[in-house]
């Protein structure tokens, strides 16, 4: 039984940091119609940013703030410059998902060229450890916990009760509808990648600090429970990546602890296939 | 009472690709006018109205709107210039609720004032505050054509472009629509551009009525005009050749001066 | 002379890859994101297959299989493994899935493979790899400087390429390959003519995983070891930029970007690292990803077809200037026995909901005449084609064509019968020319099958050449030739009607179902496309056309049928039409 929980717990944290992720790449897609298959290669250049600031004796929490600056610049970069410009042209979907890998391969390396190959931590303590009926988890282990609640929380004001949020949503859902309305259609996006990419920062910070030792090529694995998540709520649906992330996130752990730590993955993978193969459009349907 | 027209379209020529669908259009609507545009099947109507708005692309003429020209303005400008249009489909944002669809109607205007212009659009179209909360794409299609409609009013637009509104309708719906809600448009002092496949119905509550075919303006005239007229009735049905009259039946009356 | 031999290898094995790889993506349009899996199923296969049993050596590593068989077996059995390995994939590139969706799919999986093959050691010795793999027509390992054998290797190598390419140009160059871009340019379109997209690419997934398994046993052969960091899913993307590069869908052009790309690449990225011993280990392998990433995105931005772009297929028509063809002529009739009515519906009903599209039609169409439909927007005169045509199920009532009941018939079935219909939306081939795109909608081509290709132009030649006779006699009737080998995607909207109709009139229908074909067309070009069809209508075709311009129906139809509210209003000439009341209030109407 306390294996259970325990791995409940584990499960937890990652659907915690999941859910960052996923609901930050689906909203992209959302709004954009791009799956963007560079977005762990942006969590890893955030997370390695942090780690730069956090070597230059910035404590950790300032450096996860620094992670979130550095995605958006990149998500918007990436944006403006690559996505926006091949969308205009009329590229197929097919292509901009090819630009994508090439993207991820640019940032990944790139990054990789700067910091080098090699495994960081960052520099913080673990603090002190909690025990929750059975759960044991670490203050920090809880801080990223809350974290993802207040992201959730945040998005979900946004999309519902902000007059940005509901642009966003209209844009989304018909976008030349959305300009006849006033919207500006490409200031929208623009904001989105913007947003989306400091989740994407935060998302791979708090991945950092969660998984300890990091380099370059850790998030790769990750981007699969990040699509197995989206597509199990339904791509472009926010609400159903919070819920993929959940799934998906204790699936894996609950799976670790009774399989094996190394096929962990297998999971989200037999979710994903499933879920493209019976129903594309997820549990909740797709686009919020 | 003439007006000054607040909508003027002179030559325009517009299309989606290579091929101009419409050719040389010069159509004109004052305020409190309510302004029809008919005719068969692919004589290029909704072209006229998406080239207006910005959808397409403007190749030869152009499109003054109160005294500003908005020739291939993107479709976010003629919003500000106090532009309401309501497609034919694709006319409400389907995930977002009816309240959420009139606010993006009103996404340009003040916030303070966003609350009092849902009241009024409600009371307009009483129908639509029994559903505030529903997802628009939930709704019939006569609910969703007052919904699009109800959106354009959130910004009480100068001009409105309206294209086949009641395209999906039944008959006796699609009269009131026509009889009651685009009138009342009129009456509280807008320019009304109605593109219609109802050209008996559409007349009935015209002002001035320009009759399209092959992508050209064959004629024009009030309703009356334009029902005693056989070349009006072979504009739909064919029959002996017509060939396009430039400037139209009697001319491009504008439409204020006839009625001094 | 060593290094050129391992260059040569390198190239081969990478130019087979390519090959392959452009095959799925380039000619069918299959974008298989986890190729490299393939590769690596077969380099496992070969070197499983080749190995003696893992107690050998000492049994330091452990993996299935080995059972020491000899050339060619190992490399065989590697081609086998690539093909079957893409069966159970068939899943995600069906007909329902978003290709870009389809493609992530399979990148998913090259990644959670590696993985488990990694993890999972008594598979393929984990991380650490298999090794000590013998070399063909070795007793052990390849080892040493055996010059005569290296170039042996080296010349086997290219012996493969060559044979694969042969194998693939013989596959595309087919009518077989025609059907493969079809599918690739419009798979709706292609689906509606009756090819079957599940089965096509199916086989599309399997040559390229037989090929990519076979270029695996090559490299597994020369190397001797083969571990998981040696597919990691990211090789995929260099092949990827490699087809992108030399030409996708042009199989030269694949062995370009096998030139230019994996090896060309690898030769730059080695220079610099000579000359530059004082660089930090990880950062060369690092640019040379970002290079990558860059080349993909530049090439795709500026020059997305590639060095060599695809060719265009130019057919000429028989040398026998201005003949129409022997008896497979356009004018060939098939005699349909008896009836003088080809079409009825009796109380033919359609209910969306609760709305009634089409609300108890009852007509017939007579043998050899261009009946009209007409009606204004909303009268459920397109319902009514789709009802007819098979595209839709009725609600209610019954449909004969030729006296037979084909009520329940669905429409590729009808279609067989000489009961076809042509669109609306622009349905062409983009990247196929005219000529192509008439060619395509042939049935039961005999080149139209992965075996029929593989047979070869004398098993199909004869049916393409009658097929092309009638293409061009159509060609010439409808009066095109000028743009006969022309992409069907430079050609104006009305020329791309025609090219619709063309394409229709090719099955050899009895009855053409023909919606809105003169939309948007210009008034001389319709005219000449109304009289040619006169013309087919004197020799024995049935056609019923929904049409908007009167005119057409004023000059060509006799009768015409208007609808109005779901319903047959009236019936006659458009004359005799004109002058009733009724009809002309539905109009005005609306």
């Amino acid at each position: 039984m306390s294996v259970l929980v325990a791995a409940v717990g584990f499960g937890l944290i990652t659907s915690a940091v999941l859910a960052i992720s996923a609901v930050g790449f689906t909203l992209q897609f959302a709004v954009t119609d791009v799956l963007n298959l560079a977005f762990a290669a942006v969590m890893t250049a955030g997370a390695f940013f942090a780690y730069l600031v956090n070597q230059s004796g910035v404590p950790i929490w300032g450096a996860v703030v620094a992670a979130m600056a550095a995605g958006a610049v990149l998500s918007a970069a990436l944006n403006y410059l690559v996505y926006s410009p091949f969308q205009r042209r009329g590229s197929a979907p097919i292509t901009l998902v090819i630009v994508s890998l090439g993207m991820a391969l640019i940032v990944e390396f790139g990054t990789a060229a700067i910091v080098g190959g090699v495994n960081v931590s960052y520099t913080m303590s673990q603090g002190r450890t909690i025990h929750l009926g059975g759960l044991i988890l670490t203050t920090v282990q809880l801080a990223i916990i809350a974290i993802s609640l207040a992201v959730m929380a945040g998005v979900y004001g946004l999309l519902r009760y902000t007059k940005l949020g509901k642009a966003m949503r209209a844009t989304a859902a018909n976008r030349m509808l959305a300009r006849n309305c006033g919207i500006k259609a490409t200031q929208v996006i623009a904001i989105t990648w913007a947003l989306t990419g400091a989740l994407c920062g935060l998302a791979g910070a708090v991945f950092a600090i969660d998984v300890g030792s990091f380099n370059p090529s850790s998030t790769d694995i990750f981007l699969i429970l990040i699509l197995a998540a989206v597509f199990l709520g339904g791509p472009g649906n926010a609400y159903g990546a919070m819920l993929g992330a959940l799934v998906i996130g204790l699936v894996t752990e609950v799976s670790a602890a009774y399989i094996s730590p190394d096929y962990k993955y297998v999971a989200a993978f037999v979710v994903l296939l499933a879920m493209l193969a019976i129903r594309p459009a997820g549990l909740l349907g797709a686009r919020t | 009472m003439s007006a000054e027209p607040i909508l003027i379209a002179t030559g325009v020529t517009a299309g989606y690709g290579a091929d101009p669908v419409i050719r040389e259009i010069s159509v004109r609507a004052a305020p409190a006018q309510v302004i029809s545009v008919v005719g068969p099947n692919g004589s290029g109507k909704s072209t006229l109205l998406k080239a207006i708005v910005g959808v397409l692309r403007i190749t030869a003429g152009q499109v003054w709107i109160g005294g500003q020209n908005v020739t291939n303005a993107a479709p976010e400008q003629l919003a500000r210039a106090g532009v309401g249009y309501v497609p034919q489909v694709d006319d409400v944002f389907a995930p977002l609720t009816v309240k959420e669809n009139l606010e993006m109607g009103g996404y340009l205007l003040p916030r303070g004032e966003l609350a009092g212009r849902i009241e009024h659009v409600v009371t307009v179209f009483p129908r639509l505050g029994g559903m505030l909360r529903r997802p628009a794409g939930k709704l019939s299609g006569g609910e969703r054509k007052m919904l699009a409609m109800g959106r354009v009013l959130m910004l009480a637009p100068s001009v409105f472009l309206l294209d086949e509104p009641t395209a999906s309708l039944a008959p006796a719906i699609a009269r009131s629509l026509l009889e009651q809600q685009v009138a009342s448009l009129a009456q509280a002092g807008a320019a009304v551009l109605i593109v219609e496949q109802r050209a008996r119905a559409v007349l009935a509550v015209s002002d001035f009525t320009y009759v399209l075919g092959g992508g050209r303006l064959h004629m024009s005239g009030t309703p009356a005009e334009l029902s005693a007229s056989p070349a009006f009735i072979a504009s739909f049905l064919g029959g002996p050749p017509i060939s396009p009259q430039r400037g139209g039946f009697r001319g491009v009356v504008p439409p204020g001066q006839h009625r001094a | 002379m060593y290094y050129l031999i391992i260059l040569l290898v390198y190239l081969a094995v990478d130019a087979i890859a390519c090959l392959g790889l452009s095959q799925q993506f380039g000619v069918a349009g299959v974008t298989n994101f986890g190729f490299i899996i393939f590769q690596a199923a077969g380099a496992y296969v070969a070197a499983v297959l080749a190995l003696p049993p893992d107690t050998a050596d000492g049994g330091f590593q452990t993996y299935l299989g080995g059972y020491h068989l000899p050339f060619p077996v190992p490399w065989l059995g590697a081609a086998l493994a690539g093909g079957v390995l893409a069966l159970p994939f068939t899943f995600l590139v069906g007909r329902r899935l978003r290709g870009d969706f389809a493609a992530v799919g399979l990148l998913v999986t090259a990644v959670l493979l590696n993985l488990l093959v990694m993890n999972y050691r008594p598979l393929f010795n984990g991380d650490a790899g298999v090794s000590l793999v013998p070399a063909p027509l070795q007793s052990g390992m390849f080892v040493g400087t055996s010059n005569g054998y290296q170039i042996g290797f080296g010349i086997a190598g290219l012996v493969a390429v060559a044979a694969v390419y042969w194998f693939l140009r013989r596959i595309t160059e087919s009518p077989y390959g025609r059907t493969l871009r079809a599918m690739r340019d419009n798979d709706k379109v292609a689906d509606s003519l009756g090819k079957n997209l599940l089965v096509l690419r199916t086989g599309a997934l399997v040559t390229g995983g037989a090929i990519a398994g076979l270029s695996g046993a090559l490299l597994v052969s020369f190397i001797g070891v083969w571990s998981p960091a040696a597919w990691s899913y990211a090789e995929t993307i260099v092949l990827f930029t490699a087809v992108i590069i030399g030409g996708a869908g042009n199989h030269l052009g694949a062995v370009l970007g096998a030139v230019l790309v994996p090896v060309g690449f690898e030769e730059i990225t080695r220079f610099i690292s000579n000359n530059n011993p004082s660089l930090p280990p990880n950062l060369l392998p690092s640019l040379q990803w970002v290079a990558i990433g860059l080349l993909i995105a530049i090439f795709l931005w500026l020059r997305p077809q590639g060095v060599l772009p695809e060719r265009k297929r130019v057919i000429r028509p028989r040398a026998a200037a201005g003949q129409p063809g022997p008896a497979a002529g356009p004018d060939r009739r098939r005699p349909v026995a008896g009836s003088a009515v080809m079409l009825a519906a009796d109380g033919v009903r359609k209910d969306f909901g609760g709305v009634h599209a089409v609300a108890g039609v009852s007509l017939s169409v007579a043998r050899g005449t261009m009946t009209g439909l007409i009606g204004p927007n909303g009268a459920g005169k397109s319902t009514l084609l789709s009802l007819l045509a098979g595209t839709e199920k009725v609600s209610a009532g019954r449909i004969s064509y030729a006296g037979q009941d084909i009520t329940t018939l669905p429409a590729y079935r009808r279609a067989r019968l000489g009961l076809v219909r042509t669109f609306q939306l622009a349905s062409e081939f983009k990247r196929l020319t005219v000529t192509e795109n008439l060619l395509s909608a042939v049935p039961g081509h005999r080149g139209d099958s992965f075996t029929g290709a593989l047979l070869g132009r004398r098993y199909w030649r004869g049916d393409e050449t009658a097929a092309i006779d009638r293409a061009y006699a159509l060609i010439e009737k409808f009066g095109l030739t000028a743009q006969a080998n022309d992409y069907a995607g430079e050609l104006s909207g009305g020329q791309r009607r025609l090219v619709e109709i063309m394409r229709a009139l090719m099955v050899e229908p009895d009855l053409l179902l023909l919606d809105e074909p003169m939309a948007g067309v210009h008034p001389e070009l319709a005219r000449r496309i109304g009289r040619t069809l006169a013309e087919l209508c004197q020799q024995g075709l049935t056609i019923l056309m929904v049409e908007h311009e009167l005119a057409i129906m004023d000059e060509f139809c006799e009768p015409v049928i208007v609808m109005a509210d779901g319903q047959v209003l009236a019936q006659g000439t458009m004359a005799q039409l004109r002058d009733r009341s009724e009809v002309v209030e539905a109009y005005l109407v609306g």
